[in-house]
């Protein structure tokens, strides 16, 4: 990051490289369209450049930031076309399907599997407000009338869900990049 | 509320699936919670691993080349003035001119330094003012009037923007800033999480000046926004408002 911050056009393209499988599959996974999600990504990286230097290693790593920016850019749009109207859910679930070889080889399948893995060991009542809240982008009153569930046993479950997730990835931070 | 109730709230605000009323107020407690803050930090890598879980996707290879062409031209604009300028003076005047003009340009320098050293800081608020005027009187710019609030009370500031969203803001009377706190733009459209904005230190004065560009999907209706974070800025603002903007023009 502070290779980008010096104005290294390398530095981003690597970090372009490293990160674009990932974060297009985040964006492609809240918006469920190819063009929408490419423009994200296109947003993201460049707004990477011109802030680069706001980055503070103290307060995380960049994987983190990177997707926490990624997603936040992400609900912004999906947002911005549900004022408009919604592109359709079901094309998103088939379009998420379209994964290429060479994009599953590149991308580091073991840490995609521990998080799979540790999400599948979730109950479905945690679990589903947990993906909710990332992917749609989703309030917990949202998702308490999305579910019809009482708001405080959608805070708990979400909570308890959370506080799972992270006990099973334990240890796993440095493989993962976080 | 206490601490363990905000505690409480933490893994929700890293999912940012808290309703407003309730991320106002852990906002107001993280600015003045150092273990807070430090547990966010936690949560927000927790809920960035879900990420992961998203069938990984090529995008197109035009993304990457559309990326790097915007970069170098972003580079082009900022370098191009001098080049050009350096290009017309060698050229025109062959190396005799050359060396008569190194000693022009650097007579120009010395008497430039001793004035800006004589009045630097008026020079630097008079040079702000004129870039923040050109900008105004740009076609289809925005002038935006923000208001301090609550503990920026006595403050004010002026932003603009252009119609692509370059951005300036000019700050007076701001509070002193903490040690390892700077104040940082928001840009806030309808019940969406404020978007970060960059971060920027007040003088001795108070008076505080910030270029930034302002998001496309916050250029028609953004409320802007000033908040005190630690330096370097956060992705969500975790103190409270100190000036907040309406429209003026």
């Amino acid at each position: 990051m502070k290779a980008i911050a010096a104005r290294d056009e390398m530095a981003l393209a690597q970090l372009y490289d490293r990160y674009r499988v990932i974060l297009f599959g985040l964006l492609m996974r809240i918006l469920g369209n190819r063009e929408e999600a490419e423009d994200v990504l296109q947003e993201v990286f460049l707004q990477v450049w011109r802030k680069a230097d706001d980055f503070d290693e103290t307060r995380g790593r960049p994987f983190t930031w990177l997707v926490t920016l990624g997603r936040s850019r992400g609900i912004d749009r999906l947002r911005t076309l549900a004022s408009r109207e919604r592109v359709a859910e079901a094309g998103a679930r088939e379009a998420s399907e379209e994964v290429s070889d060479a994009a599953s080889d590149a991308f580091r399948s073991e840490q995609r599997g521990l998080v799979n893995t540790a999400l599948a060991q979730l109950p479905d009542e945690q679990k589903g407000p947990l993906m909710l809240a990332y992917f749609d982008g989703l309030t917990q009153s949202e998702i308490a009338t999305h579910l019809g569930a009482p708001l405080g046993t959608v805070k708990t479950r979400m909570r308890t869900g959370l506080i799972r997730l992270r006990e099973m990835l334990a240890g796993q931070g440095e493989s993962f990049g976080f | 509320m206490v601490h363990q109730d905000y505690k409480e709230m933490i893994p929700a605000r890293a999912l940012s699936a808290l309703d407003a009323a309730e991320a106002h107020a852990l906002n107001d407690h993280l600015a003045d919670c150092e273990e807070c803050r430090s547990e966010l930090q936690e949560w927000e890598a927790t809920a960035a691993a879900m990420a992961v879980s998203a069938n990984p996707m090529e995008p197109s290879p035009k993304v990457r080349e559309r990326i790097l062409d915007e970069i170098r031209n972003e580079s082009k604009s900022e370098v191009i003035p001098f080049r050009s300028a350096t290009r017309n003076i060698w050229t025109s005047f062959g190396s005799l001119g050359a060396i008569a003009a190194v000693i022009l340009v650097t007579a120009l320098i010395a008497g430039l330094v001793v004035l800006w050293r004589q009045n630097n800081a008026r020079g630097i608020e008079l040079a702000q003012s004129k870039e923040f005027l050109e900008l105004a009187t740009t076609p289809g710019a925005k002038v935006m009037r923000l208001d301090g609030v609550d503990r920026g009370a006595g403050s004010s500031a002026k932003l603009v923007y252009d119609k692509t969203g370059h951005a300036m803001l000019m700050a007076d009377k701001l509070p002193n800033v903490p040690e390892g706190k700077a104040y940082q733009l928001w840009f806030i459209v309808g019940k969406n999480p404020p978007m970060p904005g960059k971060t920027f230190m007040p003088d001795d004065t108070g008076k505080g000046m910030l270029k930034d560009q302002v998001p496309e999907t916050a250029m028609d209706s953004a409320v802007f926004a000033i908040t005190i974070e630690p330096v370097g800025g956060v992705d969500a603002p975790t103190g409270p408002i100190y000036l907040r903007s309406s429209a003026i023009n």
